[in-house]
């Protein structure tokens, strides 16, 4: 596996590592003990997911009327918050399917905790169209269940229905993917184990995996089975969420480029989110010889593509609605009426954070810069999530009839059950964080003798 | 129908006279049940042990038993009819005709029963002249069941007998019998010859009574010009429909004014035929309906309307009356211009409250020879004097007044010296109130006669000569109540019900050899009564002097008014009212200033939206005559006069009222010597207002589209393409109309009816009754005011309004601002004296539904009769069908309305829900709910006919608004029956559907609007 790789690339593992020191790098955040700043987020994290639920329940019990949605503004918080949530799921599967399938040895020492993190947010983002339903106690309804109602069927013709597929699909397979990548890894863990419970436990998760030659052929081969498979959901499960939108008639939804735009921003906006979480984790978990500057660059690399993709996309928008010269499409959400409406703070929220801040990645110190890709990374999460926010609320607050003109201003409510799924999504990862193999060890392994540091002098050192 | 299928039980039953079938015939289960064999074998029974099977089976039995019992089901109570009444079918609506007639609210209508229960008010269209259904006659069915009516006599608010407190009231009249104290009856204006009649016969048994009418809204100026020129107390009658010019100067004449009930015929000549429609010019202060519907309207202040009027007056007879210049004079001398041209088709109308003024208006009608002001068949529907009420008071603090009774009238609360009159009260020695609720008048009475509503009531009525109507009870009465006639014929010592005394009544004056029963059943009944009238001369020069030295023009002055859905607040108490918008400010819950952007900004004062769209806005002290209203919100209103303000009468209410129905200022206190002119001090204070508004964005935006609109002329003389131009695609390369685009394949509509629905812009004036109608017919929460504030409004049906805005595409193109925040942010800004154009929008039942397609559980699907429906089991709340609406019509239930203490109106309490028609079910909360084309009215239309083997007749469908629109805006029907009048109607050149090009294909069509106007 060790196929030679140029010098003049730079090492994708640092410093003097040997296997053996990449077993315990990555078991040591496993087998040690969770310090204090640990509790204290995960603390936080807990309360704010408990709030989250608390804010849940009282929506359940008490109405929808909890929130501060209208007859006009139907879909505000909860739909963007699920988006949000589903653009930032993307960054996995992309990472380890996609950048597989292309031969990216840069993406094993993070592709493990870039799927944990879809998987993780994909739940929240699945939380929201279910909880946003009037009678959640029907939800079963959009399943195409056989039942004695004679012809009584879901609605084919549904984007919504199709997001019920697409996103159950999406999460399976994210799901497989990611668990067959653990086994490896779970059995290091287990094998290193020295207190009974923990080997009977990574001894399960494991699923007796032996490390012979044909574990490890077979594991190659559905990797990239499942990479195949992954790899067009991709592309579908965002093109399906910006189909809720474009298949409508309302002005600033009702629009053909949606699906490609769509799913550049949701990886541009998966990347920021594995870019703040990595930030972290490399300092917190030490890992910096394994998550390095070459990482964080090519990250941005990609987030420079995608937001260049989506930067178009706003361009074209903002073109189309002034050119279309229909009076309709004078309030969308990239307009100039956004711009000087009420909601200009949302628009140009969304201009700052998503169009102008992300340029400065064209230069190369700071693209390489860790506080400056973190600082990035956030005002990018903000971007997106106000993205949506606008082509949601800023349409339906400015549809077809003046008339129906309102605005949307969220409750206590809208703003609980978006921290708490923040909190929950958290509490999920440090959880993970502290339980799982946070880097695909086993295969990043296999990269040492090629792209680590001391192994590329070594190999210099020989030539001369 | 009868079916000739025969269903096989088996093969047997081929075989004549097989003894299988036969036995099978016989017995009713094929075999033996072995209850017996098993159950009777007692020591058996007793002896046999429990099998481990046996034990799980029974324990897995008794558990899901257990389980499912603690399960309660609701519980229904329902009482069947042991003995069922001849004239009630459950399932089946009887129809009585009936009349309101309160003084405030005049209509013969049909009133629908179900199971006993008066659950809708329809107009009956027998009645030519007073059969047309206002909002608040269309609500006024609710208050029948107002759970703050009172439920039996009072004494000092203490609970009484009928019969103690009669004696206590004979006792009284009796002992007055021989003093000088009066005996006074104070009640609203009536119609009903009956009352009048048993009030004449009250005061011949007792002597020294007096009968003085009061109206809080009142016509005394009108009447008393009527009765000075003709020497009778009525209001003439105005026959719209003949005019071709109409000018009013500040006469709210599709409001209340006169009576009101002129909608109908002002509309018949709204809509161009032949190439000619009425001109309508309107000088008035506020922006009232009718100057809304005006052509051209010339804001003026109150005391240049005085001077408009004498003009105008000089302007066409040439006289010259005494009078003052006004902003408007140019103006005035192009409509006596017109007036002229059009002579005896022209009409003069004004509200202005004084003698004078009315004199001068009835006048110039006279000079005109206008055959619009009829004065042959005069209304008898106002008879208030303010004289006579203001003597009452002095009357009464001077200790002359030994008794008063009050009925149909709620003095301390509209009289503007409400104070003076509740401590003259305390010196009459039996004060008897006769009222449904614990209101303001009954609080300071000493014995409460509590009165049923009308709809228990039986009364008669003369709206106008030679029209009698008749009032029938549809309900036993709910409480222990006493009509006040009967109070009055029990007071006086008759062994007779007021029932009897109409029916004599009838006999002996009226029927003149009809019949009785036919005129019950009709409700109308038709005489020729000839009215003596006399023609006095009046000197219109000493007139116009009274008139201009009462007119003193004032910085601000005040014009208050009564709103389409309060009006005098008699039904305040109506949660349906409460949250009707105001059909100009489109505003709820509320009263409030209206004043005009300029004089806004000159007292900083404003109005603005906050984060959730919400309108705000500042609040005001008003000081008039020395009386001061304090929290009186403000609102800007365009085209509101400079100078003066508006103020809407009616709210304020404080007793026998729920909590949140007591909204707004109690603006009667400023109406003294009972004129709705006055001047007025305005103070800025520093807080607040949270208003509860539906429109929150007041024009148009360039989307001229919407709301299609030509003038006359264009109209006319310019083909069609002109002035109704359609939206057009390219297909193929060819350009074609939009409605002829369609991604779909077209489905068969033509088997069966498809029903459409025609909403003609020249015609609806806003007047609301349909959005009442449409809630009543169809068990719409009301969610109160804040639910209002938020855009959670639920009414089915809405009346757009629009005002026009001076920012235009054009202007914006000529100043190179097209397309710029700058043209938008100004095209929000209404024009100081806007054109209003009103639209009512409610599902468009479109037959490509953007909703239809986006329902992930299919719960609103497309019916084969055209109507988009909504299956409410299966609706999830996903609010996806609101979202892709672009009418935006459709309305999610956020909470629980019903039966929840958080929205505390009808539908919170027993008597509140007996409204609800049992036709449409009442939604839970999580999910949406819409117009449904009143989908139970035409199943009903449509099974009566089957039953009656005849196809439906084109009137026969129709929907709670189209039945309710005064003025026939809106007709319903079935476009695959080609006679149908709406199938004609989508053929008509003013037809356009709205927002056609999206490709929705609506079922609701909309004819664009003409004003007959020299510019566009």
């Amino acid at each position: 596996m060790s196929h030679y790789e140029a010098s003049i690339r730079e090492p994708l593992i640092n410093g003097n590592k040997s296997y053996h020191d990449i077993t315990v790098d990555v078991a040591a955040p496993v087998e040690g003990k969770a310090n204090k700043k640990w509790w204290i987020a995960f603390t936080i994290a807990l309360v704010a997911f408990l709030y989250g639920i608390g804010c849940i329940a009282y929506t359940i019990g008490t109405g929808i009327g909890v929130w501060g949605l209208n007859n006009r503004v139907n879909w505000a918080w909860d739909i963007t918050n699920f988006v949000w949530w589903v653009g930032i799921g993307h960054a996995g599967t992309l990472i380890s399917a996609v950048l597989l399938l292309f031969r990216q040895k840069w993406r094993m020492g993070i592709n493990r905790s870039a799927e944990a993190m879809t998987i993780f947010a994909v739940f929240q983002a699945g939380l929201f169209p279910i909880i946003h339903m009037g009678r959640v106690w029907n939800a079963f309804y959009v399943l195409p269940l056989p039942n004695a109602l004679g012809s009584l069927w879901v609605n084919f013709n549904s984007p919504l229905l199709w997001d019920v597929f697409a996103i159950s699909t999406y999460l399976s397979v994210s799901l497989v993917f990611w668990y067959t990548g653990l086994l490896p890894d779970f059995a290091m863990l287990r094998d290193r184990a020295v207190r009974p419970f923990q080997k009977k436990i990574y001894s399960l998760l494991s699923f007796g995996w032996s490390g012979r030659l044909k574990d490890w052929q077979r594991f190659e081969e559905v990797s990239l089975v499942l990479a195949g498979l992954a790899t067009p959901l991709v592309l579908s499960v965002h093109t399906i969420v910006s189909m809720d939108f474009a298949t409508s008639v309302i002005p600033g939804w009702h629009s053909t480029i949606f699906p490609p735009y769509f799913v550049a921003g949701a990886i541009f906006s998966g990347f920021a989110m594995v870019q703040t979480l990595l930030i972290i984790m490399r300092k917190v978990s030490n890992l910096e010889a394994y998550i390095t500057r070459v990482h964080i660059e090519n990250m941005n690399k990609v987030i420079l593509l995608t937001g260049g993709i989506v930067s178009v996309a706003y361009i074209t928008e903002f073109f189309l609605a002034w050119y279309s010269g229909s009076s309709y499409e004078d309030y969308i959400y990239l307009s100039i009426g956004a711009a000087t409406g009420p909601y200009w703070w949302a628009f140009w929220a969304l201009i700052i954070c998503n169009f102008i801040i992300p340029q400065s990645l064209w230069f190369k110190k700071l693209r390489t810069n860790y506080v400056w890709s973190f600082f990035i990374s956030i005002v990018i999460n903000i971007g997106m999530w106000f993205e949506r926010f606008d082509i949601i609320v800023i349409g339906l607050s400015r549809g077809h009839l003046p008339s129906s003109w309102t605005m949307f201003s969220p409750t206590f409510v809208d703003v609980g059950i978006f921290i708490g799924t923040i909190g929950f999504f958290f509490v999920l990862f440090l959880l993970y964080a502290r339980t799982f193999p946070v880097i695909a060890q086993a295969e990043l392994k296999s990269i040492l003798k090629s792209s680590g540091e001391n192994y590329k002098k070594l190999r210099e050192n020989n030539h001369e | 129908m009868a079916s000739n299928k025969k269903y096989w039980r088996s093969v047997e039953e081929l075989k004549s006279d097989s003894p299988i079938v036969e036995s099978l015939m016989q017995k009713e289960f094929v075999e033996e049940i072995p209850n017996y064999e098993f159950l009777g074998d007692k020591e058996n029974l007793s002896q046999s042990a429990t099998t481990r099977r046996d034990f799980l089976k029974y324990v897995g039995f008794t558990t899901a038993a257990v389980t499912l019992a603690s399960c309660e089901g609701p519980v229904v109570k329902s009482i069947p009819y042991v003995i069922k009444p001849d004239n009630i079918i459950p399932g089946v609506a009887n129809y009585y005709a009936s009349i309101i007639s309160d003084g405030s609210d005049i209509a013969n209508i049909l009133v629908k029963v179900r199971e006993g229960r008066p659950i809708k008010i329809e107009p009956n269209k027998m009645a030519e002249n007073w059969g047309a259904t206002s909002a608040r006659v269309q609500a006024s069915v609710l208050s029948l069941y107002d759970n703050n009516r009172l439920r039996g006599p009072l004494d000092n608010g203490e609970a009484i007998k009928w019969s103690d407190l009669d004696k206590k009231v004979i006792d009284t009249l009796e002992s007055l019998k021989n003093t000088n104290e009066k005996i006074v009856i104070l009640t609203g204006s009536t119609a009903s010859p009956s009352t009048k009649k048993v009030i004449e016969n009250f005061s011949q048994l007792y002597g020294n009574v007096s009968h003085v009418v009061y109206d809080a809204l009142t016509e005394s100026a009108a009447l008393d010009a009527f009765e000075t020129m003709y020497g009778l107390r009525a209001l003439p009658t105005y026959k719209f429909e003949k005019a071709s010019v109409i000018v009013s100067v500040g006469a709210d004449f599709l409001g209340d004014w006169q009576g009101g009930q002129y909608s109908a015929t002002y509309a018949k000549s709204r809509v161009p035929v032949n190439g000619k429609m009425s001109k309508h010019l309107q000088f008035e202060s506020n922006l009232s309906l009718t100057g809304a519907n005006a052509d051209n309207r010339f804001p003026i202040k109150p005391s240049e309307q005085v001077y408009a009027l004498i003009n105008l007056y000089n302007a066409v007879t040439g006289n010259s009356l005494p009078s003052k210049e006004t902003v408007a004079d140019a103006s005035i001398k192009k409509t006596a211009d017109l007036l002229k041209q059009a002579g005896s088709k022209a009409v003069v109308v004004t509200g202005i409250q004084d003698i004078n003024a009315q004199l001068i208006a009835n006048s110039l009608n006279e000079f005109l020879k206008s055959e619009v002001y009829d004065i042959t068949t005069p209304r008898f529907v106002k008879a208030g004097n303010d004289n006579d009420v203001a003597n009452l008071v002095a009357d009464m603090a001077a200790g002359k007044v030994g008794a008063l009774f009050i009925y149909n009238s709620n003095p301390s609360y509209s009289l503007a010296n409400a104070e003076a009159f509740n401590k003259a009260l305390k010196k009459v020695k039996l004060s008897v109130n006769c009222t449904m609720s614990n209101d303001e008048t009954a609080l300071q009475s000493q014995l409460v006669a509590t009165t049923p509503h009308y709809l228990e009531s039986w009364g008669d009525a003369q709206f106008q000569a030679g029209e009698y109507s008749l009032m029938q009870p549809t309900i036993k009465q709910l409480f222990d109540t006493r009509q006040f006639e009967d109070s009055m014929l029990i007071w006086m010592g008759e062994n007779k019900t007021y029932y009897q005394f109409i029916k004599d009544n009838w006999s002996d004056s009226i029927l003149n050899g009809g019949s009785w029963n036919q005129a019950l059943h009709d409700g109308i009944f038709a005489s020729n009564t000839e009215i003596p009238l006399v023609k006095n001369e009046v000197d219109l020069s000493t007139s116009a002097s009274a008139l201009l030295a009462q007119t003193i023009p004032a910085d601000f002055e005040l014009n208050l008014y009564a709103k389409i859905s309060l009006g005098d607040g008699k039904q305040a108490n109506n949660p349906w009212l409460q949250e009707l918008p105001d059909p100009i400010t489109r505003t709820t819950w509320d009263n409030y200033m209206t004043i005009s952007a300029a004089d806004a900004v000159k007292l900083g004062l404003e109005n603005w939206n906050v984060s959730d769209g919400a309108l705000n806005g500042s609040v005001v002290t008003l000081k008039v005559n020395g009386v001061t209203l304090k929290n009186v919100p403000v609102l800007i209103q365009p085209g509101q006069a400079n100078g003066s303000i508006g103020l809407a009468v009616g709210y304020g209410r404080t007793a026998g009222m729920q909590k949140e129905m007591m909204t707004g200022v109690n603006a009667f206190a400023f109406m003294h010597n009972f004129n709705n002119f006055q001047t007025v001090e305005i103070e800025k204070t520093a807080s607040v207002h949270e208003f509860a508004c539906v429109q929150l964005q007041h024009t148009i935006m360039g989307r001229d589209e919407i709301i299609k609109e030509t003038i006359l002329e264009d109209y006319i003389n310019k083909p069609k393409e002109d002035w109704n131009k359609t939206h057009e695609f390219s297909l193929n390369h060819v350009d074609v109309p939009a409605e002829r685009v369609d991604l779909w394949e077209k489905f068969d509509d033509t088997i069966g009816p498809h029903f459409n629905l025609s909403i003609d812009l020249a015609t609806c004036t806003g007047c609301a009754a349909c959005i009442v109608a449409c809630h009543a017919e169809n068990n719409v929460p009301v969610v109160g005011k804040h639910e209002i504030r938020v855009s959670r409004d639920m009414h089915w049906l809405r009346i757009d309004r629009y005002y026009t805005s001076d920012m235009t595409n054009e202007k914006a193109k000529e100043e190179d601002i097209f397309g710029t925040g700058e043209m938008f942010n100004t095209m929000t800004i209404p024009s100081e004296n806007p054109q209003v154009a009103f639209q009512p929008v409610m599902c468009q039942h479109c037959n490509h539904a953007p909703c239809e397609t986006v329902c992930p559980v299919a719960a609103t699907s497309h019916g084969r009769q055209g109507q988009n429906h909504m299956a409410y089991n299966r609706c999830i709340g996903t609010r996806y069908c609101a979202n892709n609406c672009p009418y935006k019509v459709r309305r999610f239930n956020w909470f629980r309305y019903p039966e929840n203490n958080e929205f505390d109106f009808n539908m919170n309490n027993d008597l509140g829900r007996m409204v609800l028609n049992p036709d449409v079910v009442v939604r839970s909360r999580g999910v949406m709910e819409k117009c449904s084309m009143c989908l139970q009215k035409t199943q009903l239309s449509i099974l009566t006919a089957k039953r009656e083997s005849r196809p439906v007749e084109d009137e026969e469908f129709q929907t709670a608004c189209s039945s309710a629109c005064p003025t026939g805006a809106i007709v319903f029907g079935d476009v695959n029956d080609k006679e149908s009048k709406v199938a004609h109607l989508i053929e008509d050149d003013r037809t356009y559907h709205l927002l056609a090009e999206i490709g929705t294909k609506p079922n609701v069509m909309y004819h664009l609007k003409v004003r007959n106007t020299e510019e566009s």
